[in-house]
C-alpha cells in the first residue's frame, strides 16, 4: 500500500509533446510555494525520463513517478 | 563583462550554435526547443546564430520557414522562437554572418543581440556545455 499524496495544483498536459510538458511545469511550479506538491499528468512517451533529469537540475524533489491507465502521472515538491 | 548574466553557481550555462537556415528548414527548430527545455530546467540559456543560422531569426523568416513533417501539416518556425523566447533564450549573432546575407541589425526580430568571435570563445570556455547544430 503506497501513501497517499496530497497535491496542492494539478496540471493536466496530457496530449503535449516534448518540451512542452517541461515548460508547462516548469512555469506551474514558479507559482507553487516551498513544500507545496504540483501533481502532473503526461501521454508524452519522453516524460518519464524528462521529469527525472528535470527534478535532478532543477531540485525540485519528484515524490512519486507512476502510470495509470496509460498516462504518465508525477508528483514533484517544490524545494 | 561576460555575455552570460549569472553569477549563481548552481545555475548552468548552455549555449547552442545554431549554423542552418532557410535551405535546411529540418534542421531549425530543434535548436529553439532545446533550448526551452534547457531554460524549462532553471538554466542560463543562449542560441548563437551563426553561418546560415541568422536566417532563423531575421524578421519574416518566422512565418516562411515550415518544419516539415511527413503526411504534411508543417509548423511554423517562429512557433519554436517565441516559445524559446518567453521562456527567456538569448539569441545571439555576429556581424560577418550577418554580412554573409546582407542583413543588418534592423533585419533581426526584436531582443537579438550582437556579439563578436572574442566574446563568443569568451561564453564557450564558460559554459557548463556548448551544443552546435
Amino acid at each position: 500500500m503506497t501513501d497517499v499524496i496530497k497535491e496542492d495544483q494539478v496540471l493536466d498536459c496530457s496530449g503535449m509533446l516534448c518540451p512542452m510538458p517541461v515548460v508547462k511545469t516548469s512555469k506551474a511550479m514558479k507559482e507553487l510555494q516551498a513544500g507545496q506538491v504540483l501533481k502532473m499528468i503526461a501521454t508524452d512517451p519522453g516524460a518519464p525520463p524528462d521529469m527525472e533529469a528535470w527534478s535532478r537540475q532543477t531540485g525540485n524533489e519528484l515524490l512519486r513517478s507512476t502510470t495509470e491507465n496509460g498516462k504518465f502521472i508525477f508528483y514533484l515538491k517544490k524545494k | 563583462m561576460s555575455v552570460w548574466k549569472t553569477n549563481d553557481p548552481d545555475v548552468k550555462k548552455i549555449l547552442y550554435v545554431q549554423t542552418h537556415g532557410e535551405k535546411d528548414p529540418e534542421r531549425t527548430a530543434t535548436p529553439f526547443f532545446l533550448a526551452t527545455a534547457g531554460a524549462a530546467m532553471d538554466n542560463e540559456v543562449c542560441i548563437y546564430f551563426t553561418m546560415n543560422g541568422p536566417q532563423c531569426v531575421a524578421k519574416g523568416n518566422g512565418e516562411k520557414i515550415i518544419i516539415p513533417r511527413k503526411g504534411g501539416g508543417g509548423k511554423e518556425l517562429k512557433f519554436f522562437i517565441e516559445q524559446a523566447a518567453e521562456i527567456g533564450v538569448r539569441f545571439l549573432v555576429c556581424q560577418p554572418s550577418l554580412d554573409l546575407h546582407g542583413y543588418t541589425m534592423d533585419d533581426m526580430i526584436e531582443g537579438v543581440e550582437m556579439i563578436g568571435g572574442a566574446a563568443f570563445n569568451d561564453m564557450a570556455c564558460d559554459a557548463d556545455a556548448v551544443i552546435g547544430f
